[in-house]
């Protein structure tokens, strides 16, 4: 028993020094000589908060995105979730269904002329950019010709001819053709209005936006940028809307790529709100409990897949009908999303413009599917079909088996491959020598599907980029090309009519919406979810502290 | 006392002059790794089959686009002329740009590297603290109860993923006790109460040197779960080690000699066995040191802890070549360096130990 005592001792000698031996190894690894990240907040002398000062009213977030680049030019990818809080356009556009179709930002009125060649935005005055700068005609003309001329998501800028700048309150964009305009202009991508001493920084030096800096007009400004681990905004105290109690002085976001720790967080009380992505498992325990509200809203994504028609036998409309028989709709949205969807008509989401209830729907038939087989020759299926999805998505991962399922009992053997989505695109581009069936998650550009999803998923072109049906149907690419080219309530009728060429003739599968779902605590107030920006799940001017 | 006492002596072995010679061998031999491993990395980077000017721009570029990102990033030249820009590039200190984050691949190395770091220090002085003694303890009572409850210890350090264990300790720490914070490095509020100054970037230092006692707590409770399955794998491995290899010394002439001289059961296990087991588990503390520079992800998953291993696997996810390529070669750097450490330190622990060319 001695001798146990007598241990403790020398072990902690023994750790002493072998830790001690281990400092030399630490410090001559080269930490020392590298320089500090430049987005690292600047060392202040002071670090101490005087006590008596009112703590700031801070709104925190867990969130899944972090900032891919700083530029909002450039902007195409999951800082989407903060731009609008720092950037603003010239509008916004109000989810489907809401008093009134647009809110105006930057812009405070516009007009369009009657041929829908011209339209003619006059801009909010006093307006100011964090900078200093003061908002102009030309900031707007100088911002939305650098998205045309080099943005991310720059194509959307395509009916654009000229923009002309009467006097520094007014913008009049000249059209190539009418196009659904607003939408444009309210886009998520490529239409934030920009300091032009930022624009103008970055053409001096490409590495400008890398510092991680803003120069945007709203309502929050970027504090701190931590990579991976949080970014800090504070409130913009010129912000032209003005201020009430209650809202939000700092918004502390850490990017928490977990969903499981997101959901422990908000259990927990370590995040007031987080991004749509718990794990639907954990809803009913939120939906039980009285101190949080499950927001269940429409999808601006939507799951289709591809049938190759240049391979047959999908080159054959009868066994595309066939096989869109014999997708078990329903079991897919069970086991995909725990029932949390709604059947697609067609590639167009719910609630995005030009969704329309009048597009017909496939159901689960197995008996049609199988007539429909034996109409087409080829009775009792008997040949086999590859079918690719993207390895990163698991919904995809969950009801590819469904497929493969169901196929077999219709004598379809299929062979499931899961493939990154560069690889799995680059195979669909080989034209015949590609897959069979192709399954995607799609969502468009910005909240117009006509100009997106129906031309990029179906509008056939000769090399595609995203159509990889290689449907041509001239009737289809008629009536797309007219509805392309006009205003939305004209438009409507024809897209509806082109949607229902497509489902009819089947070179895809319109499988189902993912609902988004929010679980806000009640002591967030004045969340509503705007499914135009569906990678913005919050504009934290909007919230404030419930009393 | 006719055993000399082993702080004792036995220093003549090597002279200065020697173990320079031997570090600047070791170092250029290491260059010629790091060359091979940059050809390596740079040509098997450019044989995955994707475009990275596309993954830069996004899947909805227009060809145009992707014509102009191609050309910005020097993608039109042949790969030998890339090859020579981009060693010229690195010879400057320059990684190139993630295609991820758009950042140079070195900023962003670099702000991940104290956190990483901190963790993985705070991680392996743990599996030092408590692996030795746990094999010291096993070997000198093998058989005994306390030689069964370490094996089994450190078999369940061995074999538990490190992010069930990780996992377990949440629930149970956060949700059921509210004991410990559930992750990342610092509690949200902390900035606006009491800001941790950033020195090193290691922030239980910052807060320490800073005199900040309130961040210094906040620092050390958040460091703790991820600390402690981090370091359940090595603790497994070292004591594992510790054990086998004492056992085998306890069995030398040498030990029954100086039992036979009645010296101290504690001397002769801690002082004169101890020194001439601790080689083997050096070398493991060593590897597994290197290896968990990059290789924390799951730790640093669970715990969102802002690290290298979580920039690594979504650089590997998303094909993103520079950011592979610049961990690629500072893992090599760290392998290098951490492994000539320990080849001194066990040089300078075991005098029979040459220097010289091997």
């Amino acid at each position: 028993m001695m001798n146990n005592r007598r241990l403790l001792f020398p072990l902690l000698i023994v750790a002493v020094l072998i830790l001690s031996a281990c400092g030399p190894a630490a410090t001559a690894i080269p930490v020392v000589t590298l320089p500090p990240a430049p987005t690292q907040p600047p060392a202040t002398v002071a670090p101490t908060v005087p006590p008596t000062a009112t703590p700031p009213l801070v709104l925190k977030v867990a969130s899944t995105a972090s900032f891919e680049t700083f530029d909002p030019i450039a902007s195409f990818s999951v800082e989407a979730a903060y731009l609008p809080n720092l950037y603003e356009g010239l509008l916004r556009v109000n989810p489907s269904g809401s008093a009134e179709a647009y809110t105006p930002l930057l812009a405070s009125s516009w007009e369009k002329s009657t041929d829908g060649l011209t339209w003619t935005f006059h801009l909010r005055q006093g307006v100011k950019f964090h900078d200093g700068e003061p908002l102009t005609a030309a900031a707007v003309k100088q911002s939305i010709e650098a998205a045309k001329d080099h943005g991310g998501a720059g194509f959307i800028w395509a009916p654009v001819d000229t923009i002309e700048t009467p006097d520094t309150s007014t913008v009049i964009f000249h059209l190539k053709f009418a196009t659904a305009f607003e939408l444009i202009i309210g886009s998520t991508y490529a239409a934030w209005i920009v300091s032009p001493k930022a624009l103008d920084a970055f053409a001096a030096d490409p590495k400008y936006w890398e510092k991680g800096v803003e120069a945007g007009t709203g309502p929050y400004m970027l504090e701190s940028y931590t990579p991976d681990a949080e970014i800090v905004f504070t409130k913009n105290p010129d912000y032209w809307g003005g201020w009430t109690a209650g809202q939000y002085d700092k918004v502390v976001v850490s990017i928490v790529p977990e969903a499981t720790t997101q959901q422990q967080m908000l259990e927990g009380g370590e995040a007031d709100l987080v991004c749509a992505c718990l794990p639907t498992e954990s809803l009913p325990s939120f939906e039980n409990n009285p101190n949080y509200t499950v927001v269940k809203d429409k999808s601006f994504f939507n799951y289709i897949a591809w049938f190759n028609t240049l391979r047959p036998p999908l080159d054959n409309i009868k066994v595309r009908q066939a096989l869109s028989y014999a997708i078990p709709y329903q079991d897919i949205i069970k086991i995909a999303v725990n029932g949390l969807g709604t059947q697609s008509r067609g590639p167009v989401p719910t609630g995005v413009f030009p969704w329309s209830a009048d597009v017909p729907q496939y159901s689960y038939n197995l008996d049609k599917a199988k007539a429909l087989l034996k109409e087409a020759g080829h009775e009792g299926g008997g040949f086999s079909m590859q079918l690719t999805y993207t390895t990163s998505n698991p919904a995809e991962t969950l009801f590819a088996p469904l497929i493969k399922d169901s196929f077999a009992q219709i004598g379809v053997d299929v062979t499931i491959v899961p493939l990154k989505l560069s690889e799995q695109l680059a195979l669909g581009r080989k034209g015949a020598d590609g897959e069979d069936m192709s399954l995607m998650l799609y969502w468009p550009t910005y909240a117009d599907a006509g100009m997106d999803n129906l031309w990029s998923l179906f509008y056939y072109t000769k090399k595609p980029s995203w159509n990889l049906s290689y449907w041509n149907n001239p009737q289809y690419q008629t009536l797309i090309d007219q509805a392309q080219t006009t205003d939305q309530a004209t438009a409507q009728p024809l897209y509806t009519q082109a949607m229902t060429v497509l489902v009819d003739e089947a070179p895809g599968v319109f499988f189902y919406e993912p609902m988004s779902i929010f679980v806000v605590p009640n002591t967030v107030a004045g969340f509503q979810y705007n499914i135009n920006y569906p990678f913005t799940y919050y504009f934290y001017y909007n919230l404030h502290a419930a009393k | 006392m006719l055993l000399p006492p082993p702080w004792k002596g036995r220093r003549q072995g090597k002279t200065p002059m020697q173990k320079l010679e031997f570090i600047l061998r070791r170092l250029l031999a290491s260059f010629v790794v790091l060359i091979g491993v940059s050809i390596m990395t740079f040509f098997i980077a450019r044989v995955v089959p994707s475009n990275a000017a596309e993954l830069y721009i996004g899947p909805k570029a227009r060809p145009e686009d992707i014509e102009r990102v191609t050309k910005q990033l020097g993608l039109d030249k042949p790969l030998p002329v890339q090859y020579v820009i981009y060693m010229n590039e690195l010879l400057h200190g320059d990684l190139g740009l993630s295609l991820g984050t758009k950042r140079p691949v070195l900023t962003e190395i670099s702000g991940r590297l104290p956190a990483t770091l901190e963790l993985l220090f705070s991680g392996m002085l743990l599996a030092v603290l408590v692996g030795i003694p746990l094999g010291v303890l096993s070997a000198r009572w093998q058989g005994k109860p306390i030689d069964f409850a370490v094996r089994i210890i450190s078999i369940m350090g061995v074999s538990m993923p490190a992010f069930y264990l990780g996992l377990t300790l949440q629930i149970f720490f956060f949700r059921d006790i509210h004991l410990l914070p559930l992750a990342a490095r610092v509690s949200g509020d902390l900035r606006f109460t009491s800001p941790i100054v950033e020195k090193t970037g290691f922030f239980l230092l910052d807060s320490l040197l800073t005199h900040n006692w309130v961040a210094f707590k906040d620092v050390f409770l958040h460091l703790l779960l991820p600390t402690i399955t981090l370091a359940a794998y090595p603790i497994g491995l070292i004591a594992r080690m510790t054990r086998a290899s004492m056992l085998e010394v306890l069995e030398q002439d040498y030990i029954r000699t100086a039992r036979a001289y009645g010296i101290r059961d504690m001397v002769i296990t801690y002082l004169y066995a101890l020194k001439n087991a601790i080689g083997p588990s050096l070398t493991v503390i060593g590897i597994t040191f290197a290896y968990a520079l990059t290789g924390t992800f799951f730790v640093e998953v669970i715990f969102n802890w802002p690290g290298l291993g979580l920039f690594t696997v979504r650089s590997l996810l998303g094909l993103d070549y520079p950011a592979i390529m610049g961990i690629t070669l500072f893992g090599a750097v760290g392998y290098v360096l951490i492994n000539l450490i320990v080849d001194l330190l066990q040089a300078w622990i075991d005098p029979r130990i040459s220097l010289k060319k091997s």
